[in-house]
């Protein structure tokens, strides 16, 4: 576990970003206060009946507290981004010398797609935040990834557009330990799924692949599968990875979803907290700052030695 | 016209039901096959792990004539299907063996084409592990739906049998470990 406590190089980091930070966050105070002091004047002038003066009067400080937030917007682009690379970066560095954060970069569309965890087509993608590096013998990647797409309602004033996450989390990739060439999938039961799967095995299969019925009961009662191939799908799941993944499963507090696919594996992990991002009006100096960055940072990189993804000895090296 | 529609409904629902469990009983024939073939493809590789094993070794000879004489037997057309599987487990454990006592010839050990056949092996053994419950549970699935009703019915008037699912080895529920196997 990499700790701020005995890192004299991660200390001197965030030394210097602390200046930078209180600068930022006094700026952004007196910006939030100019907007503050324009509205009440405002609202008193409307108050008292002096709608004409008191619009005036509120609206050169307003105007002001806006001039000054967005002077500063580059600078706290800037902190954020060099809180990434340099604290993130260097507490990747101290787990293991090969892991580097890329803030800019993400996982790209396409390949969410290709994942076919999601059945849904994205209208809205955003990710960030990739992280990339070995464990061991084992290439692996994750970055944030929030992706949406949208429905049209019809109002009395004419439609109005609403939003639907199809999945907002961490998207990891590692390179898998076996050969494989088809497609499984393991998602979450739920009861449409589970009516879908009882439909498709016993009457009609709509798509490409059928479900698979896993000897684990645990892991089919918590998951369903689907694969191209009945027998490669075991080949992958074998009894010891589906205790690997129920494991997996219960540290987290949704259910993930998995995908083999070209010779890969992905896990989505659905999460509401946005990661890596830096404070700006609390300190950078309290030891408890990098926890949770660091434990999704541990809990990504464990999952190779988890999943024991380390162990090649099957044609694939 | 009442009792045509319900003659006509049952016979559509005897149709299914007949369908159903013919396709079922052919997906366990289906998974039998890939059994078959990835025992093909295992005992495809004995030839050339005995040639290589055998450049090295002067010690192992009693070994690799055992292995090579199942796998004549293993691939010659007269063997029942059990008669194979219980082939495929000697061979299985004599090839274990054998990849322990690789230990002993360090040349060996560091061969690249060894080692390629070495990691060969083991996935193939886990693909039979596959394919063998791939089997299992294409049998499942038939005998439940021979067995729990209405399937049941038809199954009796038509004569389906119950069958047996394939026992599981215990080193097949664990996953190999490379450790284990090659006493690294």
């Amino acid at each position: 576990m990499i700790s701020i406590a005995g890192n004299v190089a991660l200390q001197n980091v965030l030394a210097t970003l602390e200046i930078e930070r209180k600068k930022i966050s006094s700026t952004q105070k007196k910006g939030y206060l100019f907007i503050a002091i324009g509205i009440i004047v405002a609202l008193s002038g409307f108050a008292l009946g002096l709608a004409v003066p008191a619009a005036i009067a509120g609206l050169a400080p307003l105007i002001y507290g806006g001039i000054i937030l967005y002077k500063i917007s580059d600078e706290l682009k800037a902190y954020k981004e060099a809180f990434k690379v340099n604290v993130i970066g260097s507490a990747l560095k101290s787990l293991d010398s090969s892991l580097l954060i890329e803030p800019d970069k993400g996982i790209p569309d396409y390949e969410f797609e290709q994942t076919q965890i999601f059945s849904q087509t994205p209208d809205r993608y955003k990710t960030e935040d990739l992280v990339s590096g070995n464990a061991g013998k084992t290439t692996f990647y994750f970055a944030e990834v929030h992706a949406a797409y949208k429905t049209e309602v019809q109002t009395k004033n004419g439609t109005r557009t609403e939003w639907h996450d199809i999945f907002r989390g961490i998207l990891f990739c590692a390179d898998f330990n076996k050969n494989f060439v088809g497609v499984t999938i393991v998602k979450p039961k739920d009861l449409l799924g589970t009516m879908g799967a009882w439909f498709s095995k016993n009457l009609f299969s709509f798509n490409d692949k059928d479900i698979i019925s896993l000897e684990n009961t645990e892991f089919s009662k918590t998951f369903i599968t689907h694969a191209t191939d009945q027998v490669e799908a075991r080949y992958i799941l074998t009894p010891a990875m589906m205790e690997r993944i129920l494991n997996l499963n219960r540290n987290t507090k949704s259910s993930v979803s998995l995908s083999f696919i070209n010779s890969r594996m992905y896990i989505a992990f659905p999460l509401s907290r946005n990661y890596f991002e830096a404070p700006v009006f609390k300190t950078l100096l309290n030891p408890e700052l990098l926890n949770e960055d660091i434990t999704v940072i541990n809990f990504m990189y464990e999952i190779v030695n988890e999943l024991d993804l380390n162990t090649r000895i099957w044609g694939k090296n | 016209m009442a009792a045509l529609i319900i003659i006509g409904a049952l016979l559509l629902i005897a149709i299914f039901f007949y369908n159903s469990i013919v396709g079922k009983k052919n997906q366990v024939i289906n998974a039998f096959s890939a059994i078959d073939v990835m025992l093909k493809k295992r005992f495809d590789l004995i030839p050339n792990l005995v040639e290589v094993v055998k450049q090295y070794t002067n010690y192992e000879q009693g070994t690799l004539s055992k292995i090579v004489e199942l796998r004549t037997k293993g691939v010659s057309g007269n063997v029942s299907d059990t008669e194979k599987a219980s082939i495929d487990a000697q061979l299985s454990s004599s090839v274990k063996g054998l990849m322990v006592n690789v230990e002993n010839y360090p040349d060996l050990k560091a061969n690249s084409n060894f080692i390629n056949l070495q990691s060969t092996w083991t996935e193939s053994e886990e693909q039979i592990a596959a394919a063998r419950r791939t089997y299992n549970a294409a049998v499942t699935d038939y005998n439940n739906a021979i067995m729990m009703f209405p399937g049941s019915m038809f199954a009796n008037l038509l004569n389906f049998q119950p069958m047996v699912v394939l026992a599981t080895a215990e080193e097949e529920r664990k996953n190999i470990s490379a450790k284990e196997l090659f006493n690294n």
